[in-house]
């Protein structure tokens, strides 16, 4: 298997807090892997470092074999990294069908066109309607994401993430806000993506983390704790100290 | 729904985009015509609108659909104005040849006012445009040998447009000459604004963060967005200096960009019909009201402006807007 993410020693703090502490983790094609963790332990601030979004204090990280650790965050994109974020960011007074078209102009390189309909652009006519329904979004597609329901606008993320056709995509909490009901739906649409992109999710949902990782991190304090099949992670007496909340200072490592 | 319907109904306007833009820009020739007719003894005023909508939709271009802050954008306004005036004076007296002299300087001036303005946003940009905009002033004035300084550069004599039709007395081949300009910009505005470039334009103004994550580099689309922009102002600015035979300082100055943005936000600063129905209201109360009285133009126009931003934040033209779409009985359509 090819390693399509390598992230090494990884380290950040803010002041004194420190988030990142020597995070050290590879993603091959074709893995599931979810990154858990308690509130706080710097789930999203590791997607920010590997993104470029922040800057890590010192480490490396390489794409499918690729030194990006200076590169700008949209020459990462353009490589293939892709991810979403834990709060909606979506256009408030934009067309939901609009997010997904500039979203797939932008992977064609035609968002620079300054003539024609986008919807005339076959890339566009061909797969917006097909994702939009496949996410149940079809209903709403001509309504501005002012009104709709916050559920609809974490399957909009993804669903601009998901159009951009990423070699490895962070999602960070793909199903948190979302209903039980179209919860099956984020699950549905991640089972058929392409087996060999590298997906690694954040997620609370501890039952959407077995259903989907073959592999699971656990992140305490900005530090990997614990690290295997999901079974034997659960089974993981420390990990299990970290979620009743007696883990205090990061200091003991497994 | 089958699949294939739901697909359908994705890909389909509510109303068809080309030809609702298609009936705009007929009205607006239209309006312009009749106002030809119906007040042929101020074309005057007329043609000072027609100057003054390009620069409004020049502004609405990069505040309305891309959310960038300025005060300054007559710098643009005044170079294309100035270009105009002083190849004319230098002896290229062709009006079509001026309208792209005036066009071309106002890009230039647009791409590298856009270079140091775009580098920021929100506050500091808002100053550094108002910098911009001052300095260029204090250098027409200086450079008095090319301007004419603060008397203004004068002896602007253009040949007829296309041969034919020479420039008369009463203003009217001025008029019609910018009527027509304007017909052809704006259909071409309203498929920019339509087009994927217009789009991610919009994006960008809602949120950066958001487009960036999806690999754009904002900085050179805005550059581009306030390039043409440019080159848009600058055509009303090259048209004001052919219609009236002098550019003044005034031409590039704070209270001009101000007074641009003032009848942008009147109108709707999101929608290019905003930016014209703003121009055209607040020109032509500034025109009856500010000879009566100055004191009450200005008193009456804070208050419209109050009353607009408090009870019609899209602007005027969202009046018809919604009168219309109770007259379909339908939901407006977002997207554009
Ligand atoms: N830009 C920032 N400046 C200062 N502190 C920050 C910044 N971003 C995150 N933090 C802090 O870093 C810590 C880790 O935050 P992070 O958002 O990565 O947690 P998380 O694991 O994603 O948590 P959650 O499950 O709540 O989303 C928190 O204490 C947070 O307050
Ligand atoms: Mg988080």
């Amino acid at each position: 298997m090819t390693i399509l993410l390598k992230v090494e020693d990884l380290s950040r703090s803010f002041g004194g807090l420190i988030v990142a502490s020597n995070i050290s983790l590879a993603l091959e094609s074709g893995d599931r892997a979810a990154l858990i963790g308690p509130n706080g332990a710097g789930k999203t601030t590791f997607i920010n470092l590997v993104t470029g979004s922040l800057a890590p204090s010192s480490g490396r990280i390489e794409l499918a074999g690729k030194d990006i650790t200076r590169a700008a965050s949209v020459e990462r994109v353009r490589l293939g990294l892709v991810r979403s974020f834990q709060v909606s960011r979506v256009f408030r007074e934009m067309a939901v069908r609009d997010h997904v078209a500039l979203a797939i102009l932008q992977r064609e390189g035609k968002s620079g066109r300054m003539f024609g309909d986008p919807w005339k652009i076959a890339a566009v006519a061909s797969e917006a309607p097909a994702i939009l329904e496949e996410l149940g979004l079809a209903v709403v597609a001509h309504e501005p994401v002012s009104q709709i329901a916050y559920g609809q606008q974490r399957l909009l993320e993804l669903a601009i993430a998901l159009v951009l056709r990423p070699k490895v995509l962070l999602l960070d909490e793909p199903a948190a806000g979302v209903p039980r009901g179209e919860a099956r739906r984020i699950e549905q649409a991640l089972a058929r993506l392409p087996s060999d992109i590298a997906v690694l999710m954040i997620e609370h949902d501890i039952d959407l983390v077995f259903r989907f990782a073959r592999r699971v991190i656990v992140l305490a304090a900005g530090r990997i704790i614990c690290e295997g099949p999901p079974a034997a992670v659960a089974a993981d007496p420390h990990v299990r100290e970290v979620y009743l909340g007696s883990y205090a200072n990061g200091s003991r490592s497994v | 729904m089958t699949s294939a319907s739901i697909a359908d109904s994705v890909k389909e306007k509510k109303t068809t985009a080309l030809s609702s833009d298609l009936i705009g820009t007929l009205a607006i020739a239209v309006l312009g015509g009749a106002a030809y007719v119906v007040f042929p003894d101020d074309l005057g005023l007329l043609t000072r609108i027609l100057a003054a909508a390009f620069f409004v939709l020049s502004l609405c271009l990069v505040t309305g659909i891309c959310g960038i802050a300025t005060l300054g954008h007559a710098v643009m306004y005044g170079a294309g104005a100035y270009a105009a005036g002083y190849f004319c004076v230098q002896g290229l007296t062709d009006p079509i040849a001026l309208i792209v002299v005036g066009a071309m300087a106002g890009a230039v001036m647009g791409a590298v006012s856009g270079a140091i303005i775009l580098r920021t946003s929100g506050l500091p940009q808002l100053v550094l445009s108002i910098a911009l905009v001052q300095l260029m002033h204090a250098a027409a004035n200086k450079a008095s040998s090319i301007t004419g300084g603060s008397d203004g550069l004068i002896g602007i004599s253009p040949a007829p447009v296309l041969g034919l039709f020479a420039f008369d007395f009463y203003g009217r081949t001025a008029y019609l000459f910018g009527l027509v300009l304007l017909v052809c910009v704006f259909a071409v505005l309203q498929r920019l604004v339509r087009s994927p470039f217009g789009l991610l334009c919009r994006g960008i103004m809602q949120d950066r963060v958001r487009v960036a994550a999806m690999g754009v580099s904002v900085y050179p689309v805005l550059i581009r967005m306030y390039t043409i922009s440019g080159a848009v102002a600058g055509i009303g600015g090259a048209l004001i200096a052919i219609a009236t035979g002098v550019v003044g300082l005034d031409s590039v100055s704070f209270a001009w960009s101000a007074e641009a943005l003032v009848m942008l936000v009147l109108g709707g600063a999101s929608s290019l019909y905003g930016a014209l129905i703003g121009t055209v209201v607040f020109m032509t109360f500034e025109h009856f009201v500010s000879a009566a009285s100055p004191f009450h133009w200005l008193a009456i126009v804070g208050a419209l402006l109050i009353a607009v931003v408090l009870f019609l934040p899209k602007g005027l033209q969202s009046f018809p807007a919604r009168f219309l779409v109770k007259l379909r009985g339908g939901r407006r359509d977002h997207s554009s």
